[in-house]
């Protein structure tokens, strides 16, 4: 290419970037707006059903609500038992999540550092969990024949495992981690554990709430394992109770909808303290 | 590969943490996954005191025997198309609504916690409220076919619940590709694109040999992520149109099927070693089907 052609380019390239700043915000906007109305849409009828009378839904399912009936929300909770749901569900996601994420550190850290015999085999082990067969059948005959059949603890211990990305995750964050204050510490005569403890973890926070999250986020919304695993409907997560109160209230939707919208509001008003730092811990160990 | 050289005074401590975090994986993550490939060769049910008898690859053989073939043949059919379609269609989604949040919009943090908010909502609240903008005695789609003139059963018409299901399933998962995405554009250098510009390429131009190209890397893992979520997922189908739609079963859904019975609450005298080989072919359907995808993309990725 010459020089004049160069110059030529360079002298209307202001003018045509001017333009594309003036005109490109316009189009973005109203592609970013489409974008909200159908991810948020659906939620929003979800809302304006849950407020409306059963006679109201059936004369005009999508009519904005005229009179609302706060009363569903307060129906929905009583009638599906919601509250003793979810407490099954806070503890399955903390306690798995947390021996989840604590499994990850104890493997992840020794094996990323070469501290256990065949690092690497491990490492492939790694990449093997998430590519592991459907198991559904054989989980539910190893519970059945430990006796953890229908048991919080089984299904904890069964879902903590789910690790998935995790231990890939945590290897990857480790290497920012020097090697040098692993030295410094044992040399000034902290232990193994205390250094994992209070040395790795504490550095470790960002990777290690990402890992915790994601799988709080899976073992939340899991369903098919729990309708597997126990039976005793005191037992179900909320998942599974609001499947099973769909099975009894099918027909009714704005009882239903006020039910899914219990179901749902911790986890958005959850999401919305912790976004920033899910899609930034998300983005940041895509990138790691 | 040979252990570094171990800072702390004592050993044990390192071995006795990895080795509690390995069993525990063990028993209850590989111990169940490699079973399945043992059950898959008997003819194990639902209790344990029931007799279980080595009956060798019967299972296979029942597999595609005439009698199960029908139901084998649909599930794997609907298992491929439901990956293929929702993989492709979540790619250039992504890809498109990523370019669009790339740009210097105000509020851009927004838009993107709303696309990802779905994966946080989870299948059970996706699935019913999906189902209520479904709903077929009225809803939104309802009303949107009726401006058209049409009519349709939606999740209850054999021809469109699978393409439904999938169009769920993109709405639930496509803002995990679109990050995976924007963690790949934010890694292309600002100068490619000036320099394209200045030899006047199109935004087309642009797009095809600046972005693509550098976004291969991208590109593989949604496709291989994308994969095989979507030959293993079964949670949205399940919660959409039951285990036993017939339109929409795939593989692991006959999997539950065949092992647990169809309705709720568990009948404990199924065909679980038959379950369990049904697992196995899906396994074997997903290691093929990444391993092409991979092989491909590694070369297109060398390529460019």
């Amino acid at each position: 290419m010459t020089t004049t052609t160069r110059t030529a380019v360079a002298q209307t390239a202001p003018t045509k970037s001017r333009k594309r700043l003036r005109r490109m915000p316009v189009g973005g906007y109203v592609c970013a707006a489409i974008v909200l109305v159908v991810f948020l849409f659906p939620l929003l009828y979800l809302v304006n059903t849950a407020l409306k009378s059963n006679a109201a839904f059936v004369a005009d399912p999508v009519g904005i609500v005229r009179d609302p009936q706060w009363g569903n929300f307060i129906t929905a909770w009583n009638k599906g038992d919601f509250g003793a749901y979810i407490l099954n569900s806070v503890l399955y996601t903390a306690a798995g999540s947390a021996i989840g994420t604590l499994i990850t550190l104890v493997l992840a850290f020794p094996v990323s550092r070469g501290y256990v015999k065949g690092a690497r085999l491990w490492s492939v082990l790694f990449v093997l969990v998430l590519f592991l067969p459907n198991a559904l059948i054989t989980q539910f005959q190893l519970l059945l024949r430990l006796h953890l059949y229908d048991n919080r603890l089984g299904y904890i211990l069964m879902v903590s495992v789910g690790v998935g990305i995790g231990p890939l995750l945590f290897s990857g964050f480790v290497k920012s981690i020097p090697r040098e204050l692993d030295e410094a510490a044992a040399m000034d005569g902290v232990g193994y554990w205390r250094y994992l403890f209070t040395f790795i973890f504490p550095l470790a926070r960002p990777a290690l709430a990402t890992i915790f999250i994601l799988q709080a986020v899976w073992i939340w919304n899991e369903i098919v394992l729990a309708t597997v695993l126990l039976a005793d409907p005191s037992k179900f997560p909320v998942t599974v109770g609001l499947y099973a109160f769909k099975g009894t209230y099918s027909n009714q939707w704005p009882l239903l909808a006020a039910a899914t919208f219990i179901v749902a509001a911790p986890l958005i008003v959850g999401y919305v303290f912790i976004q920033r730092y899910l899609v930034n811990g998300v983005l940041g160990s895509v990138k790691g | 590969m040979a252990i570094t050289s171990f800072p702390f005074p004592r050993r044990s401590p390192v071995r006795i943490s990895f080795g509690i975090g390995l069993a525990v994986l063990t028993l209850f993550g590989l111990v169940p996954a490699v079973g399945v490939l043992v059950v898959s060769f008997t003819d194990l049910r639902g209790l344990p005191y029931l007799p279980v008898d080595w009956v060798g690859v019967d299972n296979y053989v029942t597999f595609f025997s005439p009698a199960k073939w029908p139901d084998s043949l649909n599930a794997l059919q609907n298992t491929v198309i439901f990956a293929f379609a929702s993989t492709v269609v979540q790619i250039v989604v992504a890809l498109a609504i990523a370019l669009l949040l790339n740009r210097p919009l105000r509020g851009r943090n927004v838009y993107r916690a709303v696309v990802f908010m779905p994966t946080v909502l989870g299948v059970t609240v996706t699935g019913l409220v999906w189902s209520l903008m479904f709903n077929v005695s009225g809803g939104p789609a309802k009303s949107l076919f009726a401006l058209f003139g049409a009519q349709s059963a939606f999740f209850g018409d054999p021809h469109l619940a699978l393409s439904l299901v999938i169009l769920v399933q993109i709405w639930m998962v496509v803002g995990i590709s679109v990050i995976i995405f924007l963690a790949g554009l934010q890694a292309v250098p600002e100068e490619l694109y000036e320099a394209a510009a200045i030899d006047g390429a199109t935004p087309w131009k642009r797009f095809r040999w600046v972005t693509v190209p550098m976004l291969a890397p991208s590109i593989t893992a949604n496709v291989l992520l994308g994969i095989v979520n979507a030959l293993q997922s079964y949670q949205l189908t399940f919660v959409l149109t039951g285990p036993n739609n017939r339109s929409t079963q795939v593989l692991s859904l006959l999997v539950y099927v065949q092992g647990f019975g169809g309705a709720s609450g568990t009948t404990l005298s199924q065909s679980q070693g038959y379950a369990a080989a049904v697992s196995m072919v899906q396994f074997v359907l997903v290691a093929v089907v990444s391993l092409i995808a991979l092989v491909i993309l590694r070369r297109r990725e060398a390529k460019l």
